[in-house]
């Protein structure tokens, strides 16, 4: 065994230094067509809600992304990492974490071990994997980015992902260490018909996971092709093979101590960079917040950019706007659903709650979630100045001129601050970052596949096939092999869907997990009546109210109104043509682009064959929710169970006091 | 004693009353108190976007001191909530189980 890992893991690495060399040999050919997908808005705008909405503006102006850089004449600019450095990043952060593979495979032999590393993780390094698990790539890079270019609405962002440790710490973490064992189907089973239960539960952790799984394969294959010129399909096919090595050898403990290091190198260099740009402000908050109103870049980007007032409005400080909310939020509604997505839906999160599961006991699962609000406290905080520093020191334009989404803005502001393009400083610094990214991606897609693929393996194989009759290595085969089937799955996928809005998927994710999943976990904890129809009907209702609210809301791709955009464009320019003026290269351009965007798209309708969509809100969390939690009570009360309410003393007992609970395996 | 009524008996222990209804006032307490306080910051920012606008030191206004506030509140609680539970409440979890031996 130990063998044949240590062969494929030498193999692995090698192939995606392969990749990475091949593509190394070709860049200057590739950079010109590149440019402009990479360019494309919405997506590398890899995960989470937050960013990813970021993206949703852009991603429905395709069209007005076209006609800018009409307007504003030079070509955007790229980021131009050293490769050589880089690539021997990207090949020491492999080497290490398979490293961490080879280990981790040699300890697990039980399916405890492979669900949850023997349940032998201190509070402590669960944390800092809790921690991990919200520093996706996503907040890493679109926060900065959105506070770069819109100012104080890109940090509100940050207090959804961190508040929502309040709800899991609070009512979510101890109860289900206390009574669950690998997964939600385990909580949910508890005191109802198990197979159905299992069965429903199986489906709806497989639907968030493959959801946010998807959305992150398609932002890690943008952001490759963008910094390396790694084409999507071979960084898709890259970062899937490794995800599927870290999961089917080293099962959850190799997923932790990857999230785990990746998580310290990304709070190492948030750090870094963050001092270094309180260095420059001389640590005086109100200096630098002088500095970021009185720019000259900064004003003038709100005015023309982001408000489209060409001529200044007498009395409006468009330096102090950029201070002041509304730049980029627009909708006072979606943003409170969106704000409830967060807090209820990061708790229904079917990867974060299989951590709960890692520790030895409910002490440590609050211990993990206090030091997980901590790093992520600080990271958001380091993250909002490094985006402020972003715009003071880079200003938005450069930063929009490399990613129209700003998602470059950390990236850029560590190869300035290292001594700026070209330098050593500058180029380690970027590598170190990009590395850094890269490692990000890793770690959460492979805590996904996990959660997935237990609830496959555990949930339906073992105990709805199997009755729970399965020795523990067929357990821990079946597992293997469940992980490889949804990580290949989720390659294929990432693959398909290339051209997929990431920003939709994402608000998928969230919201089922807060709609669907998070009610039926609050009732089975905490509500004595609660039993079989009423699980059923919170995860089906839920979960289909959800998803429907989001098939028919505007983050969908609707091909009528890129189309009417694009006529606009065409308008416009072909008026500017009928008048005798000559259009610049770039105008022909856009031109062009324009009218194949519009024959392309005028009878196309979205993927639900609408023209515009029907449901308002962004986030369907203020009208989903609810719904989940109604269906769950009525389901519950018109079928009544007598044997669920009789058992409710028992998961009443384990869940708070913890007495019953299976004990951490010897290592 | 069958198993169900095992559970019974420790649902029903005095201890066990104390301790579940102590770990629920405070819980679900504090989870709405976060929780509003919370949802107020989406509901300022879009409805009453001027008390957002209100200077406070130099520059920095009210906003962002209210943004950062959120990020005081979330470590104040989760303090808090550590405090309670590791002085109280294992102390009531403890005395449970060493009465029910």
């Amino acid at each position: 065994m130990k063998k044949r890992i240590a062969a494929l893991t030498v193999a692995l690495s090698l192939s995606m230094f392969g990749a990475a060399a091949v593509c190394a040999q070709a860049p200057a050919s590739a950079a010109a067509p590149q440019a402009a997908t990479a360019a494309a808005p919405q997506a590398t705008a890899p995960a989470t809600a937050a960013p990813a909405q970021a993206a949703a503006p852009s991603a429905n102006a395709a069209a007005k992304a076209v006609a800018a850089p009409a307007k504003g004449g030079a070509a955007p600019a790229k980021i131009t990492p050293n490769r050589g450095i880089t690539i021997g990043m990207f090949a020491l952060i492999i080497a290490v974490t398979m490293g961490v593979v080879v280990w981790a495979a040699k300890k697990t032999q039980t399916a405890s071990d492979f669900y949850t590393a023997g349940g032998g993780i201190t509070g402590f390094q669960n944390g800092w994997a809790i921690a991990g698990d919200y520093m996706s790539a996503a907040s890493f890079l679109g926060m900065s980015g959105l506070i770069s270019l819109y100012g104080i609405d890109g940090f509100m962002y940050a207090v959804g992902p961190m508040f929502s440790f309040i709800a899991i710490l609070l009512v979510i973490a101890e109860p289900c260490r206390n009574a669950g064992k690998y997964t939600l189907g385990d909580i949910l089973c508890f005191r109802s018909s198990p197979k159905v239960v299992r069965g429903v539960a199986a489906l709806s952790t497989v639907t968030v996971s493959i959801f946010y799984l998807i959305a992150q394969m398609v932002g890690a294959g943008k952001l490759m092709q963008m910094l390396l010129n790694i084409p999507y399909r071979v960084s898709v096919i890259g970062v899937g093979a490794l995800m599927v090595a870290y999961v089917v050898f080293g099962g959850m403990k190799a997923t932790t101590w990857v999230q785990i290091i990746k998580a310290s190198l990304l709070m190492g260099a948030t750090t870094v960079l963050c001092l270094l740009v309180a260095i420059k402000a001389g640590f005086n908050p109100v200096r630098f917040f002088t500095d970021v109103v009185s720019n000259g870049a900064i004003q003038e980007h709100v005015r023309m950019n982001v408000l489209k007032d060409v001529i200044a409005k007498p009395g409006v400080d468009y330096g102090q706007r950029f201070l002041e909310p509304g730049l980029f939020l627009k909708n006072p509604l979606d943003q409170i659903s969106l704000g409830l997505a967060w807090a209820l839906g990061a708790a229904g999160l079917p990867h974060i709650l299989m951590r709960f599961f890692t520790v030895p006991s409910a002490k440590d699962a609050r211990k993990s979630i206090i030091v997980a609000l901590f790093l992520n406290s600080s990271f958001f905080f380091m993250i909002s100045v490094i985006g402020f520093g972003a715009a003071l020191y880079l200003t938005p334009q450069a930063i929009s001129a490399v990613d129209k989404g700003g998602n470059m803005a950390t990236l850029l502001l560590a190869q300035h601050m290292g001594g700026g393009a070209g330098s050593l400083g500058g180029d380690i610094f970027l590598a170190f970052i990009c590395a850094v990214a890269f490692a990000t991606i890793l770690a959460v897609v492979s805590g996904l596949v996990l959660a997935a693929s237990a609830a496959i393996a555990h949930d339906v194989y073992v105990n709805i096939i199997k009755d729970g009759k399965a020795d523990q290595q067929l357990q821990v085969k079946v597992a293997r092999i469940t992980s490889l089937f949804v990580g290949s799955s989720a390659i294929v996928m990432g693959l398909m869907a290339e051209k997929e809005n990431v920003v939709a998927l994402v608000a998928l994710a969230f919201a089922v997990a807060a709609s669907g999943n998070f009610p039926v976990i609050m009732l089975s904890l905490f509500w004595r009546k609660f039993n079989t129809a009423g699980i059923v009907s919170g995860l089906v209702v839920g979960t289909i109210s959800a998803l429907t609210l989001v098939m028919v809301s505007p983050v969908m791709t609707y091909p009528k109104k890129i189309a009417a955009d694009a006529k606009k464009v065409v308008e416009t320019l072909e008026k500017k043509q009928a008048g005798g003026a000559v259009l610049a290269e770039k105008e022909v351009q856009a031109l062009e682009k324009s009218r194949t965007e519009y024959v392309k798209n005028k009878d196309g309708k979205s993927m639900v064959g609408l023209d515009a969509p029907i449901f308002p809100l962004k986030n369907p969390g203020i009208v989903s929710v609810p719904l989940g939690f109604l269906a769950a009570v009525f389901g519950c009360l018109l079928f009544r169970e007598r044997r669920a309410e009789e058992m409710f003393d028992e998961i009443d007992v384990r869940q708070n006091t913890g007495i019953g609970i299976t004990s951490a395996a010897d290592h | 004693m069958s198993e169900k009524q095992q559970w019974e008996a420790i649902a029903n222990h005095s201890k066990f009353i104390e301790l579940k209804r102590r770990k629920r006032n405070f819980l679900f307490s504090w989870w709405i108190i976060s929780t509003i306080y919370y949802l107020l910051l989406p509901v300022i920012s879009g409805y009453f976007p001027e008390a957002f606008r209100v200077k406070v030191i130099g520059p920095i206004n009210f906003g962002y001191l209210f943004i950062l506030s959120q990020f005081v509140m979330a470590i104040g609680v989760a303090i808090y909530y550590a405090h309670v539970a590791n002085k109280t409440f294992d102390r009531l979890t403890k005395q449970l189980l060493e009465a029910l031996q």
